[in-house]
């Protein structure tokens, strides 16, 4: 089973063993990961569980859907030109883990 | 119709909801908050029988029952919603509602409100100031300016161009009326009937003209997604109903709410990236939707009582948005406040398509054009008036400036 790593901003990190499809988002949203809101239930609507994604993990993701691009512009923490995803687009997929700064904001 | 029973569906166990029966819609009315106060305290998933309705009024609970939407479904029996304005998404459960949510596409969306929308609303802005304006010092601010300014802003962007900002706020205001007459009126369900029959006889007048030549409207959108006509017909006129209020009184509460504290207002006008906090700490607290109903597809504990099957439930926003273990001193209006998710916009599924809208049209645009209209703004000898727990607002608004 594959598994997503959330890095806190203060340096504590949590790991969960998840199903490869499950978003990031919502492996965080049903462990109670702090930090990670998912306002709008996976739809690209809210932008409350944007995240920033380590580098070594980046490779694997798709591009971002047009409607994830406008929404990574409506985030309450900077945009990383990169890094940032929404946690509800991505998923393991065929990657065997994922590793992810959560923001210091959300809203 | 199915009328309300005044009793819970029977469920007598250890376990039952309390019953608080003391609770009176016209208080609710008035100031609901004290209610809410003492449900959240004593009885925070209650029976309450003037309602006909479970309410619940904790933050938690409110936002477990929008995370679940296979136990607390949207689909209500005996909805007067879906009598007034017919079976729109709202009342959907996925995956009917999805079909109907992804027809409105990118219109409502971030990308399209600032290549087309942010526009208009800046060009209503000036119109509406400009007439509330000439209305002199002393004009009420809700029906002066933030009314008209919504109305304009929605009937533009659904693309009602056979239609005017008037009829939007008639048509509005007497489906909402429907869709709360809980009394069964016949008076107030002839008036819904007769904007529903207007809206109707819009929309026939308008699917062809779009079908031919397609714009950026969400009228043009459904009509392009190919939704049936009847679906067509019930989301316009559920978004008539939720997207005229709404933006109208979060700008009526912010204006009221920073009229009222001008150490936060002298801050929000050195500080223009305030606006967005102080329009999202309006929504907080009055959240414009104080409550949306649901209905249990089973039984389910919910806030240490078990409510049966097909219980209907009145999710309240309003209360849980003014809950002490989600936010400090939660009664105030605080823009200062440590930032936290809150629920006025609702969560899953059914999270307000209008967001952005919302937050573009009133806290980008509107609130920052008032103040810059009348630097001395401030409120008038004439006392403000808010009402409304469904729905809640200014009443009226009168403002004065130099």
């Amino acid at each position: 089973m594959p598994s997503i790593t959330y890095f806190q901003p203060d340096g504590t990190h949590t790991t969960l063993d998840v199903d490869p499809a499950t978003s990031v988002m919502r492996a965080a949203v049903n462990a109670g990961v702090p930090g990670i809101i998912g306002e709008c239930g996976g739809q690209a609507m809210c932008a409350t569980c944007h995240v920033y994604v380590r580098p070594e993990s980046l490779s694997g993701l798709p591009e971002p859907s047009e409607d994830e691009e406008e929404m990574l512009d409506c985030t309450a923490a900077p945009r990383h030109p990169a890094r940032s995803r929404l946690g509800c687009q991505i998923a393991c997929g065929e990657a065997d883990a994922l590793a992810v700064d959560v923001p210091t904001d959300q809203v | 119709m199915t009328p309300l029973s005044a009793s819970p569906p029977v469920h007598a166990g250890e376990h039952a909801a309390p019953v608080a029966d003391w609770v009176r819609i016209e208080d609710l009315y008035t100031n609901p908050y004290p209610i809410y106060r003492r449900l959240r305290e004593e009885a925070p998933v209650a029976w309450v029988p003037s309602v006909g309705r479970y309410l619940v009024t904790r933050y938690a609970d409110c936002h477990w029952i929008e995370q679940d939407a296979e136990t607390f479904s949207a689909n209500e029996d005996g909805s007067l919603m879906k009598r007034a304005m017919g079976h729109s998404m709202l009342r959907k459960d996925d995956p009917e509602h999805q079909v109907d949510r992804a027809a409105y596409g990118p219109v409502l969306r971030p990308k399209a409100i600032k290549e087309t929308w942010t526009a208009i609303f800046e060009k209503n802005a000036e119109k509406y100031l400009d007439a509330f304006e000439a209305q002199g010092s002393g004009a009420d601010l809700h029906l002066g300016f933030a009314a008209p300014f919504a109305a304009e802003n929605l009937r533009e962007i659904m693309g009602f161009r056979n239609a005017t900002k008037d009829d939007m706020q008639r048509w509005s205001q007497t489906m909402i009326d429907g869709t709360g007459n809980y009394a069964d009126d016949p008076e107030v369900w002839a008036k819904s009937a007769a904007s529903s029959a207007e809206v109707d006889a819009a929309i026939d007048e308008l699917v062809p003209v779009l079908r031919a030549d397609p714009d950026a409207t969400l009228l043009s959108a459904v009509v392009g997604a190919g939704l049936p006509l009847e679906a067509i017909r019930a989301n316009m006129k559920m978004t008539i109903g939720g997207g005229l209020n709404e933006p109208r009184d979060v700008l009526g509460t912010a204006a009221w709410a920073l009229l009222s504290s001008p150490g936060q207002l002298a801050q929000v006008l050195a500080d223009p990236a305030l606006w967005a906090t102080a329009f999202e700490e309006a929504v907080r607290w009055v959240a414009p939707i104080g409550m949306y109903p649901r209905q249990t597809t089973r039984e389910v504990a919910l806030g240490g009582a078990t409510l049966p099957r097909g219980a209907r439930i009145g999710v309240v926003l309003g209360a849980a948005n003014r809950d002490p273990e989600q936010f400090d001193d939660p009664e105030t209006y605080n823009i200062n406040r440590e930032k936290k998710p809150h629920l006025a916009f609702g969560g899953g599924a059914h999270f307000c398509a209008g967001t952005w809208v919302a937050r573009t049209s009133v806290a980008n645009v509107a609130l920052p054009r008032l103040f810059e209209r009348f630097p001395q703004l401030r409120l008038a000898d004439r006392p403000a008036r808010e009402g409304g727990w469904v729905f809640r607002g200014m009443l009226e608004l009168p403002v004065a400036w130099n």
